[in-house]
């Protein structure tokens, strides 16, 4: 039993810009993939696919504007999302061997060892860098596809149309397995859904080497230093 | 639990300065390069259109005769058989009518 499978001492996980930035996102992320098929595979009414190709343009505004701002108010924590997600290492080839160790846990009920991870685990990390690439091909190529599709060049828009369907399908294809994941990491569900903290068995448990080598403890203010 | 304050928090300076601005000038470049490419494709679009436009020009400027009135052939036509410009039989023989051809989807 590991000495820390009761420890409830708090972690901040996810800070308030991150978790504000990740509910815009849901907000308008879900609009969009659920507008995207339908304008793709055109099945209703021309009214109504009007509304839906309405609705798709204000949720990928509200997008953008929510990608942006972070970007340039929170840089830091893109940099650092940029470094976690695009770091590879054994351990990563390990944990893609077993698929971390959910296949074997939901369909035979077995457990099986997997390689310490950091902040986020190999799956997360792929889903980060598909998000971050493939988001930024969505924006891109959305707002030509929306505004200039006649004065860009035509090979151009005819690209970038199958490389908005192409990253919208495959993100779209990611959601169900993170909402599933989401909520089964519920301590971690909980955190960015609501207050950002983690407990420390949780963290120490699926996130080991973050515990050892990015978790300091909070420093008190003067105030609240001298109260103690 | 969690109503309490953290105890513990991301190191903030876990990654080199260093390698922080790396990363982030990798990224700002990542982002503006095709920007930068896209804008040039875009404002230079319609070079091959100006640059026939030129060579019309340019022919013209050489060319004997530069008006379709003074060619000699259309001459020779309303001369010895079509009348006048803008005459009946003209209007008969060089004008077409207007046939609505467009299939509208919707």
């Amino acid at each position: 039993m590991s000495s820390t499978q009761h420890d409830t001492r708090p972690i901040l996980k996810h800070p308030l810009n991150v978790r504000v930035f990740h509910y815009i996102l849901l907000l308008t992320f879900l609009p969009l993939a659920a507008t995207g098929l339908l304008l793709f595979f055109k099945p209703l009414s021309q009214n109504a696919m009007q509304l839906t190709y309405d609705i798709h343009m204000i949720a990928g505004v509200g997008l953008t504007l929510n990608a942006v701002l972070f970007t340039l108010l929170a840089f830091d924590r893109v940099v650092l999302f940029i470094a976690r997600v695009f770091s590879f290492s054994e351990r990563d080839v390990k944990w893609f061997m077993v698929l971390g160790g959910y296949p074997q846990k939901f369909l035979l009920g077995k457990t099986v060892p997997i390689p310490p991870m950091n902040k986020y685990n190999s799956g997360q990390k792929l889903f980060g860098a598909c998000v971050l690439i493939g988001g930024a091909l969505l924006i891109v190529s959305g707002f030509v596809l929306w505004l200039i599709p006649h004065a860009a060049p035509r090979d151009m828009v005819w690209g970038l149309g199958q490389i908005h369907l192409v990253a919208g399908l495959v993100l779209t294809a990611f959601l169900p397995i993170h909402l599933f994941l989401a909520v089964y990491r519920f301590d971690d569900f909980k955190a960015m859904m609501l207050h950002g903290k983690v407990p420390y068995h949780d963290a120490a448990q699926y996130t080991p080497l973050w515990v050892e080598k990015e978790i300091v403890a909070v420093k008190q203010q003067p105030a609240e230093a001298a109260k103690n | 639990m969690m109503d309490k304050k953290p105890l513990f928090e991301e190191d903030k300076f876990f990654l080199s300065r260093r390698k922080f601005m790396a990363i982030g000038a990798a990224f700002v470049a990542t982002l503006a390069l095709p920007v930068a490419w896209f804008s040039n494709k875009l404002a230079r679009r319609n070079d091959y259109i100006k640059a026939r436009s030129a060579g019309l020009y340019q022919d013209d400027m050489i060319a004997k005769q530069r008006v379709s009135h003074a060619n000699s052939a259309v001459e020779k036509y309303y001369a010895e058989f079509g009348g006048e410009p803008l005459g009946h039989k003209s209007h008969d023989l060089l004008h077409t009518h207007f046939v609505d051809r467009t299939k509208l989807k919707s």
